[in-house]
């Protein structure tokens, strides 16, 4: 008997492993990378917009002839300097870490405290106050700052960044309690419950058992809180007026929008490197983001 | 670039917000319950809020004259300086407060002042001071209201034509003088290349250019008597037919969308052929270095000013009236305006229009005849443009009502809903006249 036809049909049996070999290769690509990256290039086109005009030349970025999408003249660091030595972005950048960092701080504890009861215990009215919580997240700032500039004012905390560490909480409380209670609530009730049967009251199975288990979403949370304090212009704005007490978003816009003349390398350069903090927090706790948000929103 | 000044150092003061943090552990608690605010917020001093100018040595010679006074009176000083676009909020959340700074700037309208009447101090005294020592103000009865000098007149930028004479040289012209002559050689540039530059959306620039021309073709919008509604007239049709003539057939429809800054842009690229500005978008050329694209020469040396054009009628211009006033609920309402008389005296005047390159023209007639307007050739028509400038309400008076026409673009919005052929012209005066009636008939005064 001839070889042939065990051997066409192991060639055979060889072509099909081959190919599925490279479909399996291949696949990935085109089903998940290649439709993902239409929506990878949107999300970072700001950035690498931001990145490209504070870049250029003062004479490219006037020359309306340009491609606006790269650097044709040459690069300059010109912008990140007159930045660092004609304005007090430094100080701006400190001013927005630490009023940032401390409101996110205060949030998330009272958060924490608001939403464990909300989601742990059952007593009258528990329900609308989560509703409650959730309808105050949704008042706008710009409805909430004049009265809460007579606050401030009655506190005697204007010009001064307490106005700020004040303030924010009051919009990231809300987010804050209403992100950590349907994290809460992914947590089984019975390893708390399992806790109390050996011991612990209320607040040692919140501290030792419930916040251990709930660390994505305790990350999620101060994420949250960290990204909008950080971003946030209206109360930076009226409740301090001194420059060296300016969080960076008020002070970029202050010292670069002069009359008619927009200094547009020089913000841009600002908003790169005020984006820096933020990319670096969330590079780091991506996966905790993800598991913290998806598992509030299963239950 | 310009920053707040204060006596205390800036670390200093996030020095003691650390140390109050620290300290206080928990101390949020503690301020809440004490109502006292960890820093110097019970240390007296002045302060003055204002916006930030497109010339930078403006804000420092004005930062140096206070902190002068403050140290001649043994007074501590703070000058906040902000973008001109976040004054509103500020105002709107100090007057809420009935607390802030002592002194504000007002504008960029006459009407800041109409619509804070009742927060602001009556400077009459001041006025009558200033004034006569400095030649007497331009128009001094334009700038009251309700028949109170409830602020100062400060500065304005007049606006003049800024035209590239390379261009002009090119279509063999001189430079235009009339709105008529300006369209047609208007036409001429858009052909080669470089259209005429105004913008008619919601910016600043687009009220002051098309009153500007509604004024010239003899149009208003609001009578002298402040309450009759005048803009449906033969005048504001001739404004309106020019206007839609201009932008079709000398602009480019980009000028829609414009804000303020963008027809100093179109110009400083080598694009628009005349921009109607005040002199920035040439200081900024200047100071950015920047050249006639494909060549080497500087953009600056092609740029010259010329007198803002006339129409049928006559000529004017309006632009941004820049005032200062006291708050009412300040606690150094004398200090204050002890400061303003230091700073009105003739020669910190002369010395602050000096920094500002004349960009910053008083109200005050001594002060049109600063050399500065005399060191550049640039500058020699803009006292002549200043002597035709009016407030936006004129011939009305400045009320509440006339800053939320300007406030609410409805002047822009009329011209180019009929410039684009989105209205005919009857319905673009009709919407027009709805909406400035329906303004003046809500607020009163």
């Amino acid at each position: 008997m001839s070889d042939a036809p065990l051997n066409s049909a192991i060639a055979l049996s060889r072509t099909r492993t081959d190919r599925a070999r490279r479909w399996r290769t291949i696949r990935p690509l085109l089903t998940v990378y290649l439709p993902v990256l239409p929506f990878v290039a949107f999300a970072l086109f700001p950035l690498y917009f931001m990145l490209v005009t504070s870049l250029k030349s003062n004479a490219e970025l006037y020359d309306v002839g340009s491609v606006p999408f790269w650097i044709s003249r040459g690069m300059t660091l010109s912008h990140y300097g007159l930045l660092s030595a004609d304005t007090p972005f430094w100080d701006w950048f400190a001013n927005s870490l630490i009023v940032s960092l401390s409101a996110t701080v205060i949030s998330v504890v009272l958060g924490v405290l608001a939403a464990y009861p909300l989601a742990r215990m059952r007593f009258p009215g528990s329900d609308s106050f989560g509703v409650a919580v959730f309808i105050t997240y949704l008042v706008p700032p710009t409805l909430l700052f004049l009265p809460l500039t007579s606050v401030v004012n009655w506190l005697g905390l204007s010009d001064s960044l307490w106005a700020l560490v004040v303030t924010y909480p009051t919009f990231l409380v809300p987010f804050c309690t209403w992100l950590l209670m349907g994290y809460f609530r992914t947590v089984p009730k019975e390893i708390e419950e399992c806790a109390m049967l050996d011991g612990c009251n209320r607040f040692q199975s919140m501290f030792r058992i419930l916040l251990p288990a709930a660390v994505p979403g305790l990350i999620c949370a101060a994420l949250f809180a960290f990204t909008l304090s950080w971003n946030e212009f209206l109360y930076a704005l009226v409740f301090v007026s001194p420059a060296e007490l300016k969080t960076m978003t008020v002070g970029v816009f202050s010292e670069l929008i002069r009359g008619d003349i927009y200094y547009w390398g020089a913000l841009m350069a600002g908003a790169v490197i005020g984006s820096i903090p933020i990319v670096i927090a969330y590079v780091f706790f991506l996966d905790y983001y993800v598991s913290g948000l998806t598992s509030g929103a299963i239950k | 670039m310009v920053t707040s000044t204060n006596s205390h150092p800036r670390r200093q003061r996030r020095r003691q917000f650390l140390q109050s943090a620290a300290g206080a552990a928990g101390g949020l608690g503690t301020v809440l319950a004490l109502r006292q605010a960890p820093a110097l917020a019970q240390t007296r001093e002045l302060t003055f809020l204002t916006v930030a100018s497109f010339v930078p040595d403006t804000d420092k010679e004005l930062k140096r004259q206070f902190e002068e006074w403050g140290k001649q009176n043994k007074v501590k000083v703070r000058l906040d300086i902000i973008a001109h676009l976040q004054l509103q909020t500020k105002k709107a959340a100090e007057v809420q407060a009935k607390s802030g700074h002592d002194l504000t700037a007002l504008g960029p309208g006459l009407g800041d002042a109409a619509l804070y009447y009742d927060y602001l101090v009556d400077l009459a005294d001041l006025a009558g001071d200033v004034g006569p020592k400095n030649g007497g103000w331009l128009r001094p009865d334009d700038y009251l209201i309700r028949g109170k000098w409830t602020l100062l007149p400060w500065w304005q930028p007049p606006f003049p034509m800024a035209i590239r004479t390379d261009i002009l040289k090119k279509l063999d012209e001189t430079p235009p003088d009339t709105w008529e002559d300006w369209l047609r050689v208007g036409k001429k540039a858009k052909a080669i290349g470089h259209p005429f530059g105004t913008a008619m959306g919601h910016s600043g620039d687009a009220n002051t250019t098309l009153l500007s021309i509604l004024w010239s073709y003899g149009g208003s919008y609001v009578a002298k008597d402040g309450q009759t509604v005048t803009i449906n007239s033969p005048e504001t049709r001739e404004a309106m037919e020019f206007v839609k003539r201009l932008y079709t057939e000398a602009m480019d429809p980009e000028v829609l969308a414009w804000d303020d800054a963008s027809n100093n842009r179109c110009l400083n690229a080598g694009k628009c052929f005349a921009i109607h500005n005040p002199i920035s978008a040439y200081e900024s050329a200047k100071k950015d270095q920047v050249v006639v694209p494909g060549t080497k020469q500087p953009i600056a040396e092609v740029i010259d000013h010329v007198n803002t054009p006339r129409g049928p009628k006559g000529r004017y211009a309006t632009t941004g009236f820049w005032c200062v006033g006291i708050w009412n609920f300040s606690k150094n309402v004398d200090a204050a305006k002890d400061f303003l008389r230091f700073h009105f005296q003739p020669d910190n005047q002369a010395r602050w229009v000096e920094a500002g390159h004349g960009f910053n023209m008083p109200f005050l007639n001594n002060l049109t005849n600063h050399p500065v307007y005399k060191s550049d050739p640039q500058y020699r028509n803009i006292p002549d443009v200043a002597k035709v400038t009016v407030p936006p309400s004129w011939p009305g008076p400045t009320t509440a009502a006339s800053q939320q026409v300007c406030d609410l673009y409805i002047i822009p919005d009329m011209f180019a809903q009929y410039a684009t052929g989105r209205m005919t012209l009857d319905q673009a005066i009709a919407w027009g006249e709805k909406e400035i009636s329906a303004i003046y008939s809500k607020r009163r005064g």
